[in-house]
């Protein structure tokens, strides 16, 4: 278990101090200080916020947010867990001191100005004082951190995500937002969500333990433009992957992107051979694009790896059926062949024009009944491994019903299903799927991209159990 | 302190960090990597008593300090099938190599099996965010093309080993392509696994190259060797 204390008052902490808290409406300590209180920026209801004890601390100001405020965080006689900082820059080393003396276990620092600008040195000093004091330290220059199962938001965004089991770090603030907005919408929830900054102190690796032991998180998802140790985070990851998923988006793969990158977060970018090596070595799967990130981990969050490797996809569009095949074959997805028995059941249920071989086309007048009738056949088939249900609306099938069926039939088996309800017309029916844990994306692709990476953690974790030295090689998959 | 230490140790003593292609050779050889016979003769006699242990066909080079560019003297002769050619060889490169040279003093020459087969390449790293990387790809004079290379972390296992090879796409060239010998996965896992220990317990390696390692009916073998330290 994660022994860190430090890192865990990051995400659970009991109380909480906002050292630059201000009664000023729209500046960033208040707006802090309201995500803290209310959980949201413009929310009212307090019971929605953070149930801890909090501390605003200002030079000041007697009371913020009908909150006793506090000259110095010296001055609060409670324990302090964790500390968010929003003073100038010029401020930030004399805070840090203060919250060392108090004895805070782990302090966040929102303010911006430090090694994205060239000051190094700065950052150095932030290092010595996390070390001395025994406090560990994220930032500077960042959003902040939640945890919505314990409705903490220690940003000062106008977003908040969802409670769920997907824990995320981020190298770049204004993504988080991205993603908090694109979850939200597609019904992605969230253990953890942590804007890491510059990574002074604590880097993504201090925080893969601490996630892989949480039993509300199921899944791991990074934004990375640059790992300053790359091998802390390999030995990291390679302990953990085997128990808990790991999906990273590494941008600067291109030199483009990687002189982007370099002048960005002011640290340099390597060779990408080697960040791939070193992924794939430790069975952490690597998104190339940013909406693939948010899919893998969602199937990952919410699906068992399959058994075997066989799909087997279904729709009631030729033209999907297409694609999707398409698709398939690019990323080297395996289709089942289905048996006699399973064809002849399938007649049973279909007019006589269905495909009558995978990837199974329903014809476009399938109805919900349809598509769950043919989609139980195909989940309790043994020569399937998983299944594509993808949904394309506008025919007799109506949506709700649809995402209905495809929910009932996932409660009957533990293989994974992954979705396409195409075109995203019918967000109720697609977010509603989601929230209740059935990967469902706006393409075909986007499916069978997401099955795939289900298939390759299977493979991976099958690897991992068996004993290398008596295994037989059998030539490449 | 080991045979190897000892080369490292002479090599720095003396204000290097490249290892001459024998001092390479040599730590391969004590490392388990197999590397093509290279055998030396004092004489034509000598010469062919060696061929002939090392099996034809053979390459046939003049060591002498004294001649620097043994090509463009005519020492280097490739190709040698047998007894008869060899002696041919031999006495045609004393020919030319006293023309050339005259005076130069002949330490004796160096009788090298001549392998065949598809090249590939096999190499080590420094990086600077991961440290010691090691790696296996289509070799030769077409690395630079392709870049058909995998990587991986040191140390690596068996099963990294395998993915290694499945991640090459020009694989197919590896497995029994148009009647060339087939790569045999025992072999480059005993080859890879070698040289990541080697590295691993002497982390002063900062750099290595295999490049080319024949795949041959026999196995593995390496015919150029290079070793940088740190």
């Amino acid at each position: 278990m994660s022994t860190d204390l430090g890192i865990k008052a990051l995400f659970e902490p009991n109380s909480v101090a906002i050292i630059g808290a201000t009664p000023t409406p729209d500046k960033i300590g208040n707006r802090i200080m309201d995500n803290i209180v209310h959980y949201l920026v413009g929310e009212t209801d307090k019971s929605k916020g953070f149930q801890g004890k909090i501390f605003p601390v200002h030079p000041k100001a007697e009371e913020i947010m009908g909150l006793k405020a506090y000259k110095s965080i010296l001055d609060v006689s409670d324990e302090v867990d964790q500390a968010i900082i929003v003073v100038p820059p010029q401020f930030v080393i004399s805070v840090l001191h203060e919250c060392g003396k108090k004895g805070v276990k782990a302090a966040v620092i929102i303010t911006a100005g430090f090694g994205e600008t060239g000051k190094k040195d700065a950052e150095q000093e932030i290092v010595k004082i996390a070390q001395s004091y025994n406090m560990r330290i994220v930032g500077p220059n960042c959003l902040g951190i939640y945890n919505p199962h314990i409705q903490f938001n220690g940003t000062f965004a106008d977003e908040a995500p969802q409670k769920g089991t997907l824990a995320f770090i981020s190298q770049s603030g204004a993504l988080c937002i991205s993603a908090i907005l694109h979850s939200n919408k597609v019904g992605i929830g969230y253990s953890h969500f942590i804007s890491i900054g510059n990574k002074a102190d604590v880097d993504d690796a201090d925080l893969l333990e601490y996630f892989a032991d949480d039993y509300k998180t199921k899944c791991i998802g990074l934004y990375v433009e640059s790992m300053p140790d790359g091998r802390k985070f390999f030995e990291e990851a390679k302990k953990i992957t085997w128990r808990q998923p790991i999906v990273v988006l590494k941008s600067g793969r291109t030199s483009y992107g990687a002189a982007a990158a370099s002048s960005h977060t002011g640290s340099i970018s390597t060779q990408d051979a080697s960040y791939e090596a070193a992924f794939k070595q430790a069975g952490v799967y690597r998104a190339k694009e940013w909406f693939e990130l948010f899919d893998v981990a969602q199937a990952f969050s919410t699906q068992l790896p399959p058994d075997g490797e066989k799909i087997a996809i279904l729709s009631n569009a030729g033209g999907i059926i297409v694609i999707s095949a398409d698709k398939a074959a690019d990323v080297g997805l395996k289709l089942a062949t289905l048996s006699e028995e399973t064809i002849a059941k399938i007649n049973e249920v279909c007019p006589l024009t269905w495909s009558k071989q995978n990837p199974v086309d329903i014809i476009g007048d399938a109805d919900h009944v349809r598509f769950r009738k043919v989609l139980q056949i195909l989940v309790d088939a043994p020569e399937v491994d998983g299944v594509c249900p993808l949904f394309n609306p506008g025919s007799r099938a109506v949506p709700d019903k649809v995402a209905d069926a495809i929910y009932q039939v996932s409660t009957t088996t533990k293989k994974p299903i992954v979705c396409a309800f195409v075109g995203m017309d019918h967000l109720e029916a697609f977010k509603w799927l989601n929230y209740k844990g059935i990967p469902t994306l706006p393409s075909a692709e986007r499916a069978v991209i997401a099955m795939k990476a289900l298939v390759d953690r299977g493979k991976f974790l099958r690897r991992e159990n068996v004993d290398s030295l008596t295994k037989k090689y059998e030539g490449c998959k | 302190m080991d045979e190897i230490n000892k080369i490292f140790e002479e090599v720095k003593g003396q204000g290097r960090n490249v290892l001459t292609y024998e001092e390479s050779r040599k730590v391969m050889e004590l490392a388990g990597v197999p590397l093509n016979k290279i055998e030396v003769g004092k004489n034509l006699d000598e010469c062919i008593a060696k061929a002939n242990e090392i099996g034809y066909p053979v390459v046939l080079k003049v060591i002498s300090e004294d001649i620097i560019h043994k090509t463009e003297a005519g020492g280097v002769k490739v190709g040698i099938k047998s007894d008869s050619e060899l002696k041919k060889a031999y006495e045609e490169m004393m020919e030319s190599v006293t023309t050339y040279h005259p005076g130069a003093k002949i330490d004796g020459f160096s009788i090298e099996e001549m392998v065949s087969g598809v090249e590939v390449l096999v190499g080590q790293t420094t990086d600077p965010q991961f440290g010691k990387m090691i790696a296996f790809g289509i070799g030769g004079i077409f690395v630079e093309v392709y870049k058909d290379v995998s990587f991986r972390l040191i140390p690596i296992s068996e099963n990294d080993v395998e993915e290694m090879y499945c991640e090459i796409k020009g694989r197919k060239m590896l497995e029994g392509f148009r009647g060339m010998p087939a790569l045999k996965m025992n072999d480059l896992k005993s080859l890879l696994l070698n040289l990541s220990k080697l590295v691993e317990i002497h982390p002063e390696i900062k750099e290595m190259d295999l490049n080319p390692v024949m795949v041959t009916k026999d196995g593995l073998k390496a015919i150029d060797a290079r070793i940088i330290l740190e």
